[in-house]
């Protein structure tokens, strides 16, 4: 757990999953929830520090009610950054964490060494209307997945002997913090700001995603000044999961560059 | 106790097939199944049901906020109720209410009320809800995650927008203007307000806090209720407020006819087509963010008055009319047996203003107006005695002393 006290803002008591040394990296995870500690976390930890923070309004991290929009957030995760002593750091952001890293890198180019989205949320084409995340739950969970969906999908959840209602109240609290930046349409303006980026930028895309087509990575790299696309094959909305090997490899040869 | 005539406005002309072929009843129901100038009569015909109960004695007329769905065809009920402010005498005008994060900014909410309260001399009642997820989620895209900020915000503004003697700046998260002076200001300042509820503790406390009036707005009845009424009236122990019944509402559909054979005959079909007709699937009866996760805790954690596998019968419409009366989602039957249900029901609850459902799904309009006499004459004089020594704030004076002056005019049956 780490604090982080923003004058006139606010408390947040943030779950923090930190790994490894050498050059830093901020990972933001998705919509769901935190993964834990993933092994493609692991991987990536192997050659450099990891910080992972389990969003505020997600899990045990608190704070969320000081939010009002995603400038807060922004600017929360530039303090955050700012708290840990770090001036320079690469930031892999994956579904509504791509949206927050897209954020910070244009708020505070100076901040943002490389930048990597993953599967990112964040944009709306009007000719390619998206799955509602949060419509029924097998057709979402249906549609995240390349191929059959893993027996359990990453999570920090850790099951509580005493409340048989746990696993209901982690999801719906996760959930219900998304819907702050993704209601109805998970779009709050960063089309404007991503011409924006100055940081070098990779798009990972899993190309079976039914919840984002490529068609919108593709839009993420044609708004951003540098940035490349690596699509993943045979992944869905976790490529990190799904083709972990292949994930990791694009990463690290494009932070290493 | 006092009584407010109540009818969810139900399109009547859904085909057999429609509970199999949509899954749901609200947001993406297709529009071709709706005919818009049937839509009107039945507009129509609600109103002159109305005009009838206030003749007869009601309390007060009940209109109620819903969209994109065939179960309740009112997407302003201030509009209904605009309607009745102008054709009506006595009765008090309950608007529960308008959900209050859809309306942009919330001051259309004071300004349309306040006209509603000029309009009917002091008759209305404010009803103020957050609106059901398909409302607000859906139908108008507000994040689950702000719909309580959103509301409070709007709450707070309504409310000074009716009291406040001077123009003010209101600076809120979702709201900004730099001059408030709501234009006409109601009769009543402020009129009377309900805040419905489905048992969480925060809404028990903003109630109390405030001094509203609760509802419990539920189609199941007694045993479903128990649980959560219960709930309530420790809260208001526990606050050391006084336990006035007049301080809860409830809703009861109630099916009054001569013979218990003739209440099957005439409402059996009305009921199971209410009841059939308003699927709502998980996704949008229940979006992440809607209910706070302290009331989700309670709600998993509360005893159910009525079991899940009975709720969704009744939805399936495998239950017999009788197995609906059983589990109390419906009143029905003779004006003997209907006034002492309702008795045991208001007294157990401590209920004192019954929000009476006296049209549901698609019943015909005579049956209605039977039903509307039946229980105007002879069963509502029978328990005007309930709860008589409370104070109630929480309706109109207008309306108070209207309907009592004329109530002496319905004549009581001799048993």
């Amino acid at each position: 757990m780490t604090t982080l006290e923003i004058p006139h803002v606010g408390r947040f008591d943030v779950e923090l999953w930190e790994s490894g040394s050498g050059d830093p990296l901020l990972y933001l995870h998705g919509y769901e929830r935190h993964p834990g500690g993933a092994g493609f976390l692991e991987r990536l930890a192997q050659s450099r520090r990891v910080l992972a923070p389990e969003q505020p309004g997600y899990g045990r991290s608190t704070g969320f009610e000081s939010f009002t929009d995603v400038l807060d957030v922004t600017l929360y995760h530039r303090e955050l950054v700012e708290s840990w002593g770090i001036e320079r750091i690469d930031v892999v952001g994956h579904s509504l964490g791509g949206m927050f890293a897209a954020e910070l890198a244009a708020v505070a180019p100076q901040m943002v060494r490389k930048l990597v989205l993953v599967n990112a949320y964040g944009l709306w084409l009007d000719d390619q209307p998206t799955l509602d995340p949060f419509g029924p739950a097998d057709e979402v969970k249906k549609a995240k997945w390349h191929g059959e969906p893993p027996q359990t999908e990453p999570t920090n959840f850790v099951p509580d002997p005493d409340n048989p209602h746990a696993a209901i109240l982690f999801a719906a609290q996760n959930l219900g913090s998304a819907t702050k930046f993704m209601w109805p349409i998970a779009d709050r303006g960063l089309r404007r700001r991503l011409p924006l980026i100055d940081a070098p930028t990779l798009v990972v895309h899993g190309t079976s995603d039914g919840l984002l087509p490529l068609s919108y990575a593709e839009e993420f790299v044609r708004l951003i000044p540098d940035a490349t696309l690596a699509p993943i094959e045979a992944a869905g909305h976790y490529p990190m999961i799904e083709q972990e090997d292949a994930f990791v490899s694009a990463v690290t040869t494009f932070l290493e560059a | 106790m006092k009584y407010h005539w109540f009818a969810e406005a139900t399109y009547d002309g859904l085909p057999e097939t429609y509970p199999q072929k949509h899954p749901s009843g609200s947001v993406d129901v297709p529009a071709s199944l709706v005919d818009s100038l049937h839509v009107g009569a039945h507009y129509r015909m609600f109103i002159r049901l109305m005009q009838q109960a206030d003749r007869l004695g009601w309390d007060g007329l009940a209109v109620n906020e819903h969209h994109q769905t065939t179960f309740a065809m009112t997407p302003s009920p201030n509009l209904l109720a605009a309607s009745l402010a102008s054709s009506t005498e006595n009765a008090a005008l309950l608007v529960i209410g308008n959900s209050l994060a859809l309306y942009n900014p919330p001051i259309r909410v004071a300004e349309e009320m306040a006209y509603l309260d000029c309009l009917s001399e002091g008759r209305l009642i404010a009803g103020f809800v957050f609106g059901t997820p398909m409302d607000t989620a859906f139908a108008y895209g507000v994040p689950p995650a702000e719909l309580r900020a959103r509301f409070h915000e709007a709450r707070e503004l309504i409310t000074r927008a009716w009291t406040e003697p001077e123009p003010f700046a209101f600076n809120g998260t979702y709201t900004k203007l730099r001059y408030v002076n709501v234009l006409p200001r109601p009769v009543q300042t402020p009129p009377p307000i309900w805040v419905p509820g489905t048992g969480s503790v925060e809404t028990w406390d903003l109630v109390l806090d405030e001094d509203y009036c609760y509802g419990y707005l539920s189609f199941f009845g007694l045993a479903n209720a128990r649980p959560i009424v219960r709930g309530f009236w420790d809260r208001v122990e526990q606050r050391g407020l006084d336990v006035n019944p007049n301080r809860m509402a409830f809703t009861q559909i109630i099916c009054v006819a001569d013979t218990e054979a003739e209440a099957e005959r005439r409402y059996g079909d009305a009921v199971r087509y209410f009841f059939t007709r308003q699927r709502a699937p998980l996704h949008f009866a229940a979006p992440p963010g809607y209910t706070s996760i302290a009331s989700q805790r309670e709600m998993l954690e509360r005893a159910r008055g009525v079991s899940t596998e009975d709720r969704l019968r009744a939805t399936r419409g495998e239950l017999s009319f009788w197995e609906y009366d059983d589990l109390g989602f419906i009143i029905a039957g003779t004006p003997e047996r209907v006034r002492q249900r309702l008795r045991e029901l208001a007294v157990e609850l401590r209920v004192g203003q019954l929000i009476t459902c006296m049209h549901m799904g698609d019943l015909p309009e005579e049956t209605a107006a039977m039903n509307n006499e039946l229980f105007g004459l002879q069963v509502a004089p029978h328990l005007r005695d309930l709860w008589a020594e409370h104070e109630d704030p929480w309706t109109p004076s207008v309306s108070r002393a209207r309907v009592a002056a004329g109530a002496a005019a319905v004549p009581v049956p001799t048993r």
